[in-house]
């Protein structure tokens, strides 16, 4: 759609709702409109239903405390939008005063909005009135404060996690536990009398981490399932605070361990686009080339450990599935040193080029991938035992999907083919020709279907990118962001001031705000950078498509067997270090 | 010198059986391990002695020596008394297996048998069944949610297995004519009954997967779903009986198939204890294969499998077994 189109569109929000627009600006070819908090819920009803507008996927919310900039109003609501049909994005932002600011739920327009309201909550204390359950998503229940304002302490112990000698509760410490004492279950209030309330980890083999579920049940069948995290929270978001730029990429490997590449890209990506640099064309096939190679470890493992929650410990597709991946993470370890945590990607291009044995690498591993490839997916194909357990399981709509902000194969699987690579393509994805494969009944079969095509998609796009791999810089050569070259540093003194000043304060981006997202393996990763011109990120915000996504699991679980929760569980894919991040 | 065959050679029997069981349970253990860790691209223990034989008694003084917890929630005589319950049935069940031919010493003739009965057919089936009190009343007595769903999933499923299991050994015991170990293994002298009964072999092959709680069938423990299922509030020396009883009812039912299908330790050339011992081995490593090739079945499923499909089947093959010896028989 034409931008005259879109400039029609605000004009009619503009009539149709006199005074609830209070702002409107444009950062990095993204509008942002300023948005009064009386008037929040209508617009974005229209925006949802407005046959120009269809902003129909909700991608997160959250807030921005502006106390530390002297602004007034204190903190903001941001909304990030995006309309699949019409492949836009649109950011609101709802201006709060006070100390305690309270801004209108949007639950009942996208249910998706349900966790990321709560974190909102919770991190950076912005009341949702007319929450159907807002209380703390991360944090214990007994925490004081919320970590994300800027005037939180730095350092302190509200919560004290210290134990201390003295507390009764530790006194049989370092003697034999002789007697160990049963603590009587505690029931959700919104469990039927009648029914049984399991408790599902956090220490439970086939939650994926420390994901907690309680689960309801009647006989074997699922009433209720609640899905409860934060058990794994790190707080990457306010350490990023305090690091510059530079210093923040390598946590985000950690977030979604599994696939720290594309990680690594959505973060550098937003980057850039607050600094509005151009990145060299081997970088960007490179960065394709990586986050494909990431793609196929993190379906590797996804498919082995979805396999080994559907058997049993001693079922050997986990081992196949990882002796696979093997080959990807001895490449990674050849063009970065690392195997799981690679920062490969890095703002201004990649870190260095790839060694001369990459380009072989690769090529062998593309010839002995499709084998392995073919016997995983014979071992559960033609498998009647498999077929039964995930045919017809957890199936959820597209519509259900959407409003949950899921995204990723979990949506494409309900027959919704957004993929963040086609719909905004970023590091010239649109050089490649390749196809977004589909499902049609959204449960964990097809959730398995999709990501199996995705896996030979990639193997399509590796090869092209091989052989359009062109010579020349990885980096690009903007001396105010990237290192200069080791040599120029023995010549050149305005090299060894840039170096200086890169290593001891790091670059200063232009004040704005952006958001970036890629297509990870499990969905949308998505960042949000409110720059105010320092070297430093004033606010980022992860959207990580785990978290969304697991936000459906609720909702896929009612009714099936308890059996089930684990098949939908593992067909979700999440990776609790980026749920809880 | 009466007292001989009737009290001095069944003791022996007894005794030999027992440890025999106890070591074949230990280094089943063992050999499960490393032919899963082989499917799995690994090697599997190899640290404790040579080939990691020592594996086995490493295990057996970790078991022994932990300390015992009782947690204070379980019913506490039906939680300690559980695993032996599960435990000595298993052992029975063996005592009617033929494992060779008879061998005569000293003028006695001594059947490698413990206990040659007319009804021996029954007797491991029946036998069988009591261990899966064991389980029903461990998972009950630990008074455990993921236990309690363990031990009633046993109830299901032991109620879908049985009916074909039996069916399929009633035509067993059409062709042979007789309920007596010793005289099936006779029949077999020419042709294994597998030949016969390929259908009925199936059946219960399958339906001792089940029995024996074996991958796909191990719904009461499910570690992946359950934790541990009936045996999540066990530890040490009680978790290791309730393993003990598994990997001998594996060893059972293995030695019945070789027994009943694939014609005990009939067999040309070898000797006929070493013949059982490869049957019996082939079919153990038939149990480790499946468990490390088939994703876990979910048990409403399996009494859906049984009820529907396995039972009709074994009714089917019962009839056509009897029609057509009725007409061979005149």
């Amino acid at each position: 759609m034409a931008m005259t189109d879109y400039n029609m569109l605000l004009e009619r929000l503009k009539a149709q709702f006199p005074g609830a627009i209070q702002g409107e600006s444009e950062f990095r070819g993204e509008t942002t409109l300023t948005v009064g908090a009386d008037h929040l819920v209508p617009v974005c009803r229209f925006l949802r239903d407005d046959p120009d507008a269809q902003f129909n996927h909700l991608a997160f919310v959250t807030g921005v405390d502006y106390s530390a900039l002297g602004r007034e109003p204190r903190f903001a609501a941001v909304y990030q939008l995006y309309s699949l049909p019409y492949r836009r994005a649109l950011r609101l932002k709802v201006p709060l005063a006070g100390e305690n600011p309270t801004v209108p739920s949007v639950v009942d327009i996208w249910p998706g909005a349900n966790w990321h309201e709560r974190e909102a909550y919770d991190l950076m204390g912005i009341r949702f009135k007319g929450h159907p359950n807002l209380r703390r998503i991360m944090l214990p229940d007994e925490w004081v404060g919320h970590p994300l304002r800027k005037d939180y302490p730095l350092g302190g112990e509200p919560v004290a996690f210290t134990p201390t000698m003295d507390d009764p509760a530790l006194e049989g410490l370092g003697t034999q536990v002789l007697d160990p004492v049963s603590v009587p279950p505690v029931r959700p209030p919104e469990a039927q009398p009648h029914t049984l309330v399991i408790n599902m980890g956090p220490q439970h083999p086939s939650t994926h981490g420390v994901l907690r579920v309680v689960v309801e049940l009647d006989g074997e069948t699922i009433v209720n399932a609640w899905p409860d995290i934060g058990h794994l929270h790190s707080g990457i978001e306010k350490t990023a605070e305090y690091k510059t730029y530079a210093q923040v990429l390598p946590y985000t490997d950690r977030m979604d361990y599994v696939a720290a590449m594309t990680n690594n890209m959505g973060y550098v990506l937003a980057v850039e686009k607050l600094l509005g640099v151009e990145i060299p064309p081997r970088a960007q096939i490179l960065r394709v080339i990586m986050c494909e190679l990431q793609r196929l470890a993190a379906h590797l493992v996804w498919v082995g450990t979805h396999c080994l929650d559907l058997s049993g410990t001693i079922h050997a597709l986990l081992q196949y599935a990882f002796a696979t991946r093997e080959d990807i993470m001895n490449i990674f370890e050849m063009v970065s040193g690392a195997r799981l945590t690679p920062s490969y990607i890095r703002i201004g291009g990649v870190a260095r080029d790839v060694p001369p044995g990459f380009v072989p690498a690769v090529k062998r591993f593309l010839e002995t991938f499709p084998r392995w490839h073919r016997d995983i997916a014979r071992m559960l194909d033609e498998n009647p035992i498999w077929l039964s357990r995930v045919k017809g399981i957890g199936a959820i709509t597209a519509e259900q999907a959407i409003g949950l902000g899921v995204t990723g194969p979990v949506l494409r699987s309900t027959g919704v083919a957004y993929d963040v690579r086609k719909y905004a393509p970023y590091s010239s994805y649109d050089l490649f020709d390749f196809d977004i494969p589909t499902g049609t009944n959204g449960d964990c079969y097809d959730r398995y279907l999709v990501r199996m095509e995705e896996m030979r998609q990639s193997v399509r796009i590796i090869q092209q990118a091989i052989a359009k791999l062109p010579e020349g810089p990885v980096q690009c050569d903007d001396r105010k962001i990237v290192f200069p070259p080791r040599e120029e540093l023995d010549s050149s003194m305005e090299a060894l001031i840039h170096h200086f000043k890169l290593v001891t304060e790091g670059f200063h981006p232009p004040a704005g705000e952006v958001y970036a997202a890629v297509e990870a393996p499990k969905g949308e990763i998505g960042y949000y950078i409110v720059s105010d011109g320092g070297p430093k990120p004033y606010r980022l915000k992860i959207r990580g498509p785990s978290f969304s996504n697991l936000q459906a699991a609720g909702l896929m679980a009612k009714g099936h067997m308890f059996s089930d929760m684990v098949a939908i569980i593992g067909s979700i894919d999440i990776t609790l270090g980026e749920v809880d991040r | 010198m009466d007292w001989i065959d009737t009290l001095l050679i069944p003791a022996i029997k007894a005794i030999v059986v027992t440890l025999g069981l106890l070591v074949g349970f230990a280094y089943m253990t063992l050999a499960e391990r490393k032919i899963c860790a082989r499917f799995q691209l690994r090697y599997g223990p190899n640290q404790a002695g040579p080939f990691g034989i020592f594996q086995p008694i490493a295990d057996a003084l970790k078991a022994i020596f932990k300390e015992e917890v009782i947690p204070e929630h379980v019913d506490k005589w039906l939680y300690v008394l559980c695993p032996v319950l599960a435990m000595v049935p298993a052992i029975l069940a063996f005592a009617v297996i033929p494992v060779g031919r008879p061998i005569v010493i000293a003028g006695h003739t001594i059947t490698l048998q413990v206990a040659d009965i007319n009804v021996g057919l029954l007797y491991p089936m029946a036998v069988a069944g009591l261990g899966a009190y064991g389980i029903v009343l461990g998972g009950w007595s630990s008074n455990n949610n993921y236990s309690l769903l363990g031990a009633l999933r046993t109830t299901a499923q032991i109620i879908s297995y049985e009916l074909p299991m039996a069916l399929s050994l009633v035509s067993l015991v059409i062709v042979t004519g007789t309920l007596r170990m010793s005289g099936i293994v006779e029949y077999q002298a020419a042709l294994p009954l597998i030949v016969l009964q390929p259908i009925g072999f199936l059946i219960y092959f399958i339906c001792g997967l089940a029995e024996t709680n074996r991958s796909p069938f191990d719904f009461p423990e499910t570690e992946n779903e359950l934790i541990s299922g009936y045996n999540t509030e066990y530890g040490g020396i009680k978790f290791a009986l309730f393993f003990m009883a598994e990997y001998i009812n594996m060893i059972v039912v293995s030695a019945l198939v070789a027994t009943l299908f694939l014609g005990g330790w009939q067999g040309p050339i070898l000797p006929g204890w070493l013949w059982f011992f490869i049957k019996t081995a082939v079919m153990l490593f038939v149990f480790v294969w499946v468990r490390a090739s088939l994703p876990r079945a979910r048990y409403d499923k399996l009494m859906h499998f049984c009820w529907k499909f396995l039972t009709p089947l074994a009714v089917v093959n019962l009839l056509v077994t009897a029609a057509v010896v009725l007409i061979l028989r005149g």
